[in-house]
């Protein structure tokens, strides 16, 4: 399954072959040796490679290349049992203690690390004292000692591959707890598997190579690798060349496991490029949008467009205007590119992805245009954001305390004893009693709600103009979720910061915002005020995105069915040049096949939308709502109607 | 915190009570005596066994293991049955032999580990694919074949460091630091190449986290996300890691101490079994288990500080 | 009136997690029924014990007191082993359409598995499960292809039709629709309700929110801290709450029209209910008492029985914290 992939990198390829070829030299060895692995002939002693003997002789004469070949099967086999047994021990175990919960566990576990705590080599010493040199039995002994590594790490897989659903839907059907191990545990494992055998099996070699070299290898004339090693490092003065060959093929050996090794974990991210190269040169839009930015405007964007690095666009021509002291809303469902939309404005796009057209028009500057060092003079400092986990968007190593007093230093240029004051007060002022002990305290201690309190007060420290909230309260209870709106409403009154929400629940943004930008498949369909797009909407997405909200309005009854909208979103490589959402719309005409332009809507609110590049272009700068539609809704029209008990079309 | 220290140190000492009757078992396994040492070659059977009786060879595994337990609890471990060497003082003289190697081994790996894996982590591209691969060869190499070229090549053709041997650091202290070079160089190529590799792990690892995004939504210059916060984050594997090197260099200095003829504990080992000395062999196996101990306890304390969230637990 | 057998039965049940004594149950004597063909709806927040609640009638988590009946029959104390015969009409659909399917596996592989455990012959397999997907929209060649190949939607019916394949008649829904985008939840529940209809299924739901829970079920239990507050009608709960728990729960649930939220939001503010953070409930009393704003000693002392539906020391003074209704 995952092994061909391992196969494909170069470090794989060759390092199985490696293996592969010593395998077959190995068990094919007496047909092909040129010499016995005993013949001697001290007459050429320690002589260095030639025609006939490629590698060299040893003391007594013996060809080096035959004696590496001979030894090479009892130099690897051994190891390979130990890996057996440390696999067949500390697999079921494992299994078996995730299995059965807390005593078996902990049984098992302080076995385990008894077993750790022994000096293994110490132990083998003493094994070898008490039954003579046998490596095979020796490397029994190491097996066991070494289940006991394979047993921790495999035990804390298997713990959490039992908490995804699958195996507790297994379970629940009434699958045997043996086919439950076999056929949804132990695949997942595979991988780790691979990674932890071939490491283990470096490990192996290495140590009865080391015990070999010791004098507690196969008992001489049979030419194990640890023993042709030390035999010579007694000639280490007359023929230092011996040292080469016999060591390197071991090297070359452990160097293949343990680059097989990489090569099957690599698969997975350790591969990739490790930390995002903050962009040291400017991220030039590709078309940066025409015309400067409106007066008044706190925010102006115009015609952005993000993509994939050499890949689809996410987002493309979104454009909207925010005044000071405004809340705008960026509704939409899964896909439909808010987040990104969001994200770009102060540059935290994730790894791969950056903007490509357009302009963001903040303080005077086009921050699209901007290298990153710039950009982190903006951050915090004028623009902060909030996300949707805040129990992961804090630091677990540092108290609560240490992570705000660092940016209301650097912000504000105060002492310590200072910060900690404003600490104090920033806590205060987002709800929190008990501020003081809240600065001792550590993210992992904290609720929900309490978190995304701090996160909120983290964001302020720089009093910014802008706030914005990615999904802020969508990993929150419903009523810590009120909370958390009341406390940003309240925000927003006294300090007068402007906040873009992002949200998928359309509730959300009646709660909080004054206007609204509706999106779907990357681009904005509708925008305008709160009141008029969720009251009198004129796309025909928002409508029926509306109308799936099984939050009816008291008083009105239970419809029978929810309106759904048949399908599903389209993919960013899948969007057509017309209009995106024709295919789920009940009203597509032939017409909604061409590029749809911006047309204003709803006569209110000040959401400003800029001209249109592609497509149509609608002359000059909109100023009040958009829509994007051929036919647009005139209000207030009836919703179209809900689709009945249709479970969907298949895609 | 108390208690969970108190469990610690229990289990402790019930590893090392275990460590003890393994060995003790293996030992009596051996299918030799004791007598037959003492007796010398050639003695007859009468006399083997007489001197298995002196030595109380012939009582019942049980009293012989709870004898020889009240005499190791007052830190008496008995003598060597081939020179009559008391075995806790030459155990003890020969510890700071093994654990000088050992703890400067992973000094050494750690620092440079953690170096190397932090560039490599942060630069990325070209230095990260050349630490991954060199750390791959590096840790593949077999130690005491890397021993024995550095010692003719530095030892021997360069004359720069002594190839064998080992001076104690009160009767020189530049000597004795050049007697353990060889030895921990050999050790610390294995053990930098672990560390770093670690090191860069968990600081790609930490860097991909999401309370790095928070940071860098705040502006915080990248210095001090990947200097302080990233590497924080790694800290605790890696501390983890320089644990297990530590312990794992402790009782595996077997064979570099027979390679560069150190005085250490790992030659009392191979000397013991090597001769049949019972006593001896039981005294080796306890002393380094008792040094994984505490090992162990340390590496609890130092990840409990490390981690706030073992530490509030 | 005499009821039939109900299709689900909780009595008084108790789940602890770890020591007893060490913390408050997750779960305290909670009972409620599920009749044949009927939809319940077990609504709470985080920490409410809803999970704990469904995982203890499928098994997955011991009870520590209480009993489950399924069609009268006490499967309390049986193991999942035994669960294979005497629960053979339970089933389940969990939360995230992500984890609970297995990628290694094809769809047909994880449909197939509940009806090899059941010993359905093997040439009775297929036309099952292409009936199981065809009853949830989807098309039988689905059966070939690996979980990565569908949406969250689409693998949410294919957990619906997992459950369904071996034609169970109590059904526990687990958060089924909470991971999912409105428009795909949508298509979701309609199809639950079609099939609900259809199949006459008992249906367990659990869920947090509201909305939801009352387009869904006939009947609604609200659960805080691991007691119920509330159970009754589904409309009578979430329009005329008599829990004021109940009522801060419905109070806080946004609607998307700006005028009515604004006066929601400010009765809700006017309820002054605690905040959530507030400190931790004490062992004895009602859970809800350090953030009711009725609260009284005797809530603090004395935990209130659970009278004609409602949990509360006070249900008579809560019919005034009710949001007056919206000017027609």
């Amino acid at each position: 399954m995952r092994a061909p992939r391992a196969l494909r990198t170069a470090g794989g390829a060759l390092s199985a072959a490696w293996l592969v070829f010593l395998l077959l030299a190995s068990v094919t060895a007496s047909w092909w040796l040129p010499y016995q692995a005993d013949a001697q002939d001290p007459a050429h002693a320690l002589a260095g490679p030639s025609a006939s003997h490629w590698l060299g002789t040893d003391d007594l004469g013996r060809d080096v290349l035959s004696r590496i070949a001979a030894g090479s099967w009892i130099s690897v086999g051994p190891a390979l049992l130990a890996v057996i047994v440390a696999f067949g021990a500390g697999i079921p175990l494992a299994l078996l203690a995730a299995e059965h919960g807390r005593w078996v566990e902990r049984g098992s576990s302080r076995f385990a690390e008894l077993l750790l705590a022994l000096p293994s080599i110490v132990i083998l010493l003493a094994f070898v004292g008490a039954v003579g040199v046998h490596p095979w039995a020796i490397m029994t002994v190491l097996g066991v000692l070494l289940s006991a590594p394979v047993y921790r790490i495999f035990l804390g897989q298997a713990q959490s591959l039992r908490t995804r659903l699958y195996v507790d839907a297994a379970r629940v059907n009434g699958v045997s707890s043996l086919r439950v191990n076999l056929r949804h545990v132990l695949p997942a494992m595979a991988t780790t598997i691979a990674v932890q055998a071939a490491q283990l099996f470096a490990i192996s070699v290495l140590i009865e190579a080391g015990l070999a070299f010791m004098g507690f290898g196969p008992s001489l004339p049979s030419p194990s690798w640890g023993g042709l090693i030390a035999a010579a490092s007694q000639h280490v003065y007359d023929d230092p060349w011996l040292m080469v060959p016999t060591g390197a093929v071991l090297a070359l050996t452990v160097i293949a496991a343990n680059g097989l090794a990489d090569a099957v974990a690599g698969g997975g991210r350790e591969a990739e490029p490790a930390v995002r190269r903050t962009r040291g040169r400017a991220a030039v839009p590709a078309a940066p949008a025409a015309g400067g930015p409106i007066d008044g405007m706190l925010l102006d964007v115009r015609d952005l467009t993000v993509a994939v690095a050499d890949g689809p666009a996410l987002v493309t021509g979104v454009s909207f205007a925010l005044p000071p002291g405004t809340v705008l809303g960026l509704v939409g469902e899964s896909g439909c590119g808010k987040t990104m939309t969001a994200r770009a404005l102060p540059g935290l796009l994730p790894e791969g992805v950056e903007v490509t057209g357009g302009s963001v028009w903040f303080a005077g500057r086009d921050l699209a245009g901007l290298p990153d060092k710039d950009l982190r003079a903006v951050r915090g400092r004028e623009i902060a954001v909030i996300s949707q986990e805040p129990m992961v968007a804090l630091d677990p190593m540092f108290s609560v305390g240490y992570q705000l007093t660092q940016p209301i230093r650097r912000f504000r240029g105060v002492g310590r004893a200072e910060a900690r004051r404003i600490a104090e007060q920033l806590l205060r002022e987002v709800g929190i009693t008990g501020a003081r002990r809240m600065l001792r305290s550590y993210p992992h201690q904290l609720s929900g709600g309490m978190a995304q309190r701090v996160c909120i007060a983290l964001a302020l420290t720089g009093s910014p103009k802008l706030l914005i909230a990615d999904e802020p309260t969508t990993a929150l209870d419903v009523t810590v979720q009120a909370e958390i709106l009341s406390l940003l409403r309240a925000l927003v009154r006294t300090t007068g910061l402007s906040v873009i929400i992002v949200s998928h629940d359309p509730g959300v943004v009646a709660d909080l915002c004054d206007e609204v930008a509706v999106m779907y498949a990357g681009q904005v369909v509708e925008s305008g005020t709160v009141a008029e797009v969720l009251g009198s909407p004129s796309h025909p997405y928002t409508a029926a995105l509306l109308a799936a909200n099984p939050h009816v309005a008291e008083g009105l009854p239970v419809p029978e069915r929810l309106a759904s909208i048949p399908g599903t979103v389209p993919a960013p490589p899948d969007w057509p040049t017309g209009c995106r959402f024709a295919s789920r719309c009940s009203l597509a005409t032939a017409e909604c096949a061409a590029p749809v332009p911006v047309t204003p809507a709803h006569a209110g609110g000040p959401v400003v939308a800029g001209p249109v590049v592609a497509g149509p272009v609608v002359g000059g700068t909109v100023v009040g709502g958009t829509v994007r539609c051929v036919h647009p809704l005139s209000s207030p029209a009836p919703l179209p109607v809900p689709h009945h008990a249709e479970p969907g079309v298949s895609s | 915190m108390a208690v969970y220290l108190a469990r610690r140190l229990a289990f402790a000492v019930v590893t090392i009570l275990a460590a003890s009757v393994v060995s003790f078992l293996l030992v009596h396994a051996s299918g030799g005596s004791p007598g037959a040492i003492t007796a010398g070659a050639g003695a007859t059977p009468a006399q083997v066994a007489a001197e298995n009786h002196r030595l109380g060879w012939d009582q019942p595994l049980v009293t012989q293991y709870l004898t020889w337990l009240g005499h190791a609890a007052s830190g008496n471990l008995g003598v060597s049955l081939i020179d009559g060497h008391n075995i806790w003082s030459d155990l003890t003289a020969r510890l700071p032999v093994t654990a000088s190697i050992a703890l400067f081994a992973t000094l050494l790996s750690g620092i440079f580990g953690v170096l190397i894996g932090v560039a490599a982590a942060v630069r990325g591209g070209l230095a990260d694919r050349t630490v991954t691969v060199g750390s791959g060869v590096a840790l593949s190499l077999p130690q005491f074949w890397i021993g024995i070229l550095l010692v003719y090549l530095i030892a021997i053709k360069a004359h720069l460091l002594p190839a064998t041997g080992y001076v104690a650091f009160s009767a020189s202290p530049s000597q004795y630091l050049q007697s353990l070079a060889l030895p921990v160089i050999t050790l610390a190529i294995t053990g930098t190449a672990i560390i770093a590799r670690t090191t860069r792990t968990g600081m790609v690892s930490a860097l991909r986290q999401e309370h790095i995004r928070t940071l860098q939504a705040l502006g915080t210059p990248p210095w001090r996300i990947r200097y302080v916060h990233a590497l924080r984050f790694a800290a605790a594997p890696v501390v983890s890691v320089l644990g297990i090197q530590f312990i794992a260099l402790f009782g595996g200095s077997v064979v570099i101490e027979q390679l560069f003829a150190l005085p250490g504990l790992g030659q009392a080992a191979q000397n013991a079994i090597g001769n049949n000395d019972f006593p001896a062999v039981q005294g080796v196996v306890v002393i380094a288990t008792v040094v994984v101990v505490i090992t162990n306890l340390v590496l609890d304390l130092a990840l409990g500080a490390l981690d706030p969230r073992v530490r509030t637990a | 009136m005499n009821a039939p057998v109900p299709a689900l039965s909780v009595q008084d049940l108790t789940v602890r997690y770890g020591r007893a004594g060490k913390a408050l149950p997750a779960v305290d004597g909670v009972s409620f029924d599920v009749a044949p063909g009927e939809t319940l709806g077990l609504v709470g927040e985080s920490g409410s014990g809803k999970s704990t609640i469904g995982k203890a009638i499928l098994g997955l988590q011991p009870a520590n007191a209480g009993r489950i009946l399924l069609h009268g029959a006490d499967i309390t104390k049986a193991s999942l082993r035994q669960r294979r015969v005497t629960a053979v009409d339970l089933r389940v659909v969990f939360q995230d359409p992500y984890s609970s399917l297995n990628p290694a596996q094809t769809i047909g592989q994880t449909l197939a598995e509940p009806l090899r455990v059941l010993r359905v012959p093997g040439d009775q397999r297929r036309p099952r499960i292409g009936a199981s997907l065809a009853a949830v929209g989807l098309p039988a060649d689905a059966a070939e292809r690996y979980p990565a190949r569908f949406s969250g939607g689409q693998r949410q019916r294919i957990a619906i039709a997992r459950a369904l394949v071996c034609d169970p008649q109590v059904i526990v829904l687990d958060e089924p629709v909470s991971a999912l985008d409105l428009s795909t939840q949508a298509q979701v529940l309609n199809l639950l309700a079609d099939l609900r209809e259809s199949r006459q299924l008992a249906l367990l739901f659990i869920a947090h929110d509201l909305g939801v829970v009352r387009f869904l079920a006939q009947r609604v239990v609200v659960l805080y801290r691991g007691q119920v507050m509330e159970a009754g009608p589904a409309e009578d709960v979430t329009q005329r709450p008599r829990h004021p728990y109940s009522v801060a729960l419905t109070a806080a649930a946004p609607v998307p029209q700006p005028a009515e939220q604004a006066r929601r939001r400010a009765a809700r503010e006017a309820l002054g209910v605690g905040a959530a953070g507030a400190a931790p409930p004490a062992a004895d009393g009602c859970p809800f008492a350090t953030r009711c704003p009725l609260a009284t000693d005797v809530c603090h002392r004395d935990r209130p029985p659970l009278v004609s539906g409602v949990a509360c020391h006070h249900a008579d003074q809560v019919a005034r914290l009710r949001l007056p209704p919206a000017a027609a």
